[in-house]
């Protein structure tokens, strides 16, 4: 995939119109090709480590049925040329409030209108993939959510849009974390003293409270909560930490198919949807710390029944079956020990969560702490 | 064990503690169930006679009831209908299981005759005042009138205050219930829809009937045909069980066993009795009379009769309505918009004979503009042709419409459920034999074979409906590709031109091409339309569903009013007619037209 610089969108985008006109000029059907984000056109790249597109195409052609979301989506390009020409930025929510304040303000385009923002953000999605970029860099950010990060060697060097640099050294925050930017490229990372090893938690408060109990105190590390699915910002981080500061990530979190399907690997090797943009927004070094099958036995941890007939932990069940089947990630012999994990999971119909630490030791706040360093120093992961 | 005094008590004071179980489980049931078994027994009344019904009804609100959160509801029905022998009327309104039609496998309404004598038992028992009855039959010069009560220690009917009175009617009853209970006159349980759907699988009924706080209402007959009942046949000996079969011999009395085969059975002739024999009878009690056998040869013949395989039970004790019928009579459900009628072949179901009957119809709604409303289609199920309004959940009925797959014939529905739109799917099941789940005949069991039965009849008529449906979801489609093209290619064009930086010019000969370019879609819109309403008239000239046009009742309006012009000014003119044609050419305004002026 050949992704071209953020300065050249405008162009890219003039191109594209131009060729769109000419073909009209000519009554000819334009034809728009993307990229075709989806499971079955992902393939898993052991050498680079995440996944990658395969050959299929999504092809849309111009004609009575498709005019309507070919005309939005050139509405909707225009007012995003204009974002990157003035600098603004916006997240979809207000992309999809200034497109209904465009069809206010100019009744003809009435019949351009969105009903709801998912209209807007599929037809955001769909530029995205007819220009191969990514969203952030049309200007256009999600909320900034997980990632909140705690260090005390940790220095972040940001450049602003005007290119004026920022410094900021993590230790000097007290117990504020740092909170990454959905664009990770503009940042740069430099350790004070070096840096053991990087560890993301699954749940952010259990993050927080690692970091209260002195986590970060007594290791030379970085510690981040991931707050469930990892938004691009987390990914993006996480990819940032392991190239800039070549030190060892390891993620924590839950024992289910739920956080190793959708969480995990989605740190690790990014996701179907996101195929164009994994190259930047995974970390393929990220090791699963835990919680592991073995570390119930060990610990005696608490852990629970899968219910097949609760809807939502039957239809994870299913879906990771599928996934064995069919996800390029979980079939590559690269990452046989998260397979494994995952067959244990649907054999087994267990759940045990990463809280579930606590209970070892009750009266011992460190306790957590000690199993997770423990596991690291004697290489207890996947 | 302890020695308790063992008593007996009479079918009425058992079903006077048990109205529950034959309808009155509410006060709000127990006024339909009022209703309805008045109206089942005088439609049964009629048929029976050959006469064509005409029935009123009135419900009045008299006050408050003495139960709590009740009404004093005066029911009353009253039918031109053969009459009844006064002293027929203390049975028929006041005695339990007192019965015409017990067990003689036809399809009549009533059965068992349980149900007007429990609606009189409901009515002494909340107002301590019987059925008022007046009958008439074509011999009495004067009516009878009188008060029937349930005496309930003995299960009889009494009668109080008879008189004779002028009636103005040459024949028929007319019967007044004042109960405790509550009116419901809207949704699947109310009145309305009750009086609603007695009037649709009943074609030939006229109906006149008033509601509390409403006018009087005539749904007129739509059919000049009485159905003609069809005699009862014998019972199938596999239908039987043991206690049954001997209990069957001792109505014949004395008769060989080989006459009582054939005359006391159906399906059963001399091959068939050979083919017993081969199955393990005895040869000597073919020609033994019947009341000499005893408990264990009954049970040897009994057991070479469920060996060997018989022909199935004859259908010819099933009615139906007929499409023809039914057809008119869908109409009066409402403004209907079009529907599909099937009726299917009497057939065999769980050895009994069974004919289903369905229409599926959508009705004009204000709020449908295209899409389908959101609201579930309305069900009527009907058995014995009366209308079965509770627990639809489980009948047999709402299970095969549920899987059936209405999205192919372009009805929206969700995963196994009742379709969505303004449809009506009435589904009427004869049988002289309908298994109910219980006594009150509000669901039919749902044994696969049923199911299977009525869900071939519903796909039927879907089938019949897609092609109009196609039709018009193709009128819409390109409709709508064509304002997709009015709407959308300026702002196309121009958006480009302000990205690309393109001149004026460009802009004008690329708005054409794309117009020429989309024009190529709209051509091929226009020729699976013309496909389609091809179709849909090869289809409705088949008589394979029916549309209600609008146009063609305007029409009628016009001309009816343009002869009474005529009339009134003695002239014939061509200008009536040119008028004529001009609105007729105004209202079809149909969505060619709207191609042709683009």
């Amino acid at each position: 995939m050949s992704l071209e610089k953020v300065s050249d969108i405008p162009k890219l985008s003039k191109n594209l119109c131009e060729r769109l006109l000419r073909d009209l000029e000519e009554a000819k059907r334009p034809v728009l090709q993307a990229v075709k984000c989806s499971l079955d056109n992902s393939e898993y790249n052991p050498k680079v480590g995440y996944l990658t597109p395969g050959a299929k195409m999504v092809r849309t052609e111009l004609n009575v049925a498709s005019v309507q979301k070919m005309s939005r989506a050139i509405f909707v390009l225009e007012i995003l040329l204009r974002n990157l020409e003035t600098g603004a930025v916006n997240t979809k929510r207000e992309i999809y409030y200034i497109c209904k304040g465009e069809v206010k303000h100019d009744p003809a385009l009435k019949p351009l209108d969105f009903q709801d923002q998912s209209e807007s953000d599929s037809v955001i999605d769909f530029i995205c993939e007819m220009l191969e970029c990514y969203r952030e860099e049309l200007n256009c950010y999600a909320n900034d959510r997980g990632g909140q990060t705690y260090s005390n060697q940790l220095v972040v060097t940001e450049t602003l849009p005007d290119g004026t640099k920022a410094v900021v050294d993590l230790s000097s925050l007290g117990t504020t974390p740092f909170q990454p930017k959905n664009r990770p490229q503009s940042l740069r990372l430099k350790a004070k003293k070096k840096i053991d090893f990087c560890l993301v938690v699954e749940s952010e408060g259990t993050a927080n409270t690692l970091v209260a109990n002195g986590f970060c105190k007594r290791h030379n590390c970085i510690l981040l909560g991931a707050q469930g699915v990892p938004s691009n910002a987390v990914r993006g981080w996480c990819k940032l930490i392991s190239e800039e500061l070549s030190v060892p990530i390891y993620f924590f979190g839950d024992l289910d198919a739920y956080t190793m399907q959708n969480i995990y690997r989605t740190l690790k090797a990014g996701s179907a949807a996101s195929l164009i943009r994994n190259a930047d927004y995974s970390a393929p070094e990220v090791r699963f710390l835990g919680v592991l099958p073995e570390d119930i036995k060990k610990f005696d941890l608490s852990d629970y029944p899968v219910k097949e007939s609760d809807p939502t932990e039957g239809r994870q069940l299913k879906k990771a079956a599928d996934a064995l089947k069919n996800d390029p990630f979980f079939r590559d012999k690269k990452n046989k020990g998260v397979a494994k994990l995952l067959e244990w999971l649907i054999k087994n119909k267990r759940r045990c969560e990463q809280q579930s630490y606590f209970m070892v030791d009750p009266r011992d706040p460190q306790m957590p702490e000690k199993i997770i360093v423990e596991k690291i120093k004697r290489g207890e992961y996947l | 064990m302890a020695k308790q005094k063992i008593t007996t008590s009479s079918t009425a004071e058992y079903f006077s503690k048990n109205l529950q179980q034959v309808g009155f489980s509410s006060p709000t049931k127990a006024v339909l169930t009022t209703l309805k078994e008045a109206v089942d027994n005088s439609l049964d009344a009629c048929e029976e006679e050959g006469i064509m019904p005409e029935l009123t009804v009135e419900i009045k609100k008299l006050g408050a009831g003495t139960l709590k959160n009740t009404d004093l509801v005066q029911i009353s029905v009253e039918d031109n209908g053969p009459g009844l022998n006064v002293e027929d009327v203390p049975s028929v309104f006041g005695e339990y299981l007192a019965s015409s039609k017990f067990g003689r496998g036809r399809c009549s309404r009533g059965q068992q005759g349980i149900g007007i004598s429990a609606a009189t038992t409901w009515a002494q028992l909340t107002t301590a005042r019987g059925a008022k009855v007046i009958t008439k039959t074509a011999k009495m010069r004067q009516a009878a009138a009188m008060t029937v009560e349930v005496d309930i220690k003995h299960n009889k009917g009494t009668i109080k205050d008879k008189k004779s009175v002028d009636w103005d009617r040459p024949h028929g009853v007319s019967v007044e219930f004042q109960i405790d209970g509550r009116i419901q006159l809207g949704g699947d349980g109310g009145l309305v829809s009750y009086l609603l759907g007695t009037t649709l699988v009943n074609p030939h009924l006229t109906l006149k009937y008033r509601l509390p706080d409403q006018e009087w209402q005539t749904i007129k007959r739509v059919s000049e045909v009485v159905p003609e009942i069809p005699e009862a046949t014998e019972p199938h000996p596999h239908t039987m069980k043991l206690g049954e079969f001997i209990a069957h011999s001792h109505l014949f009395g004395k008769m060989s066993l080989r006459s009582w085969f054939k005359k006391g059975f159906s399906r059963i002739t001399d091959n068939t009795i050979q083919e017993f024999v081969k199955n393990g009878l005895n040869k000597k009690y073919i020609d033994e009379s019947i009341d000499k056998l005893n408990e264990t040869q009954f049970k040897e013949v009994f057991a070479a009769m469920q060996k060997t395989e018989l022909m199935s039970p004859s259908t010819k004790s099933v009615i139906t309505i007929g499409e023809e019928a039914f057809s008119k009579s869908v109409r009066r459900l409402g403004e209907v918009d079009f529907f599909a009628v099937v009726t299917r072949k009497p057939t065999i179901c769980d050895f009994k004979p069974v004919a289903v009957e369905v229409a599926v119809a959508r009705l004009k709604t204000p709020e449908r503009s295209g899409e389908e409303g959101e609201q579930q289609a309305t069900v009527l199920r009907f058995a014995n042709r009366v209308p079965l309004q509770f627990d639809k959940a489980a009948c047999a009925m709402v299970n095969a419409i549920e899987t059936v797959n209405w999205r192919t014939y372009g009805i929206s529905q969700p995963r196994d459920s009742v379709p969505l739109g303004p449809y009506v799917i009435a589904i009427s099941l004869v049988s002289p034999f309908i298994k109910f789940k219980n006594a009150s005949k509000e669901t039919v069991d749902a044994s696969d074979e049923l199911v299977e039965e009525i869900r071939r009849a519903l796909i039927q008529a879907g089938q019949r409906l897609s092609r109009h449906i196609k039709k018009e979801s193709r009128e819409a489609d390109l409709e709508e590709k064509l304002r997709h093209i009015e709407q959308f290619c300026p702002i196309l064009v121009d958006c480009l031109c302000r990205i690309a930086k393109a001149p004026a010019a460009r802009k004008k000969k690329a708005a054409e091409g794309l117009v020429k370019l989309l024009g190529r879609d709209i051509n091929q819109a226009k020729e699976h339309l013309e496909e389609a309403v091809n179709a849909a008239e090869i289809a409705k000239s088949k008589g394979k569903f029916q549309v209600i046009e609008e146009e063609k009742a305007d029409v009628i309006e016009a001309t009816e009013v343009e002869a009474e012009m005529e009339k009134e000014e003695g002239k014939k003119g061509k200008k009536g007619d040119d008028k004529k044609k001009s609105k007729e050419k105004g209202r079809k305004g149909s969505a060619k037209e709207k191609v042709a002026e683009r």
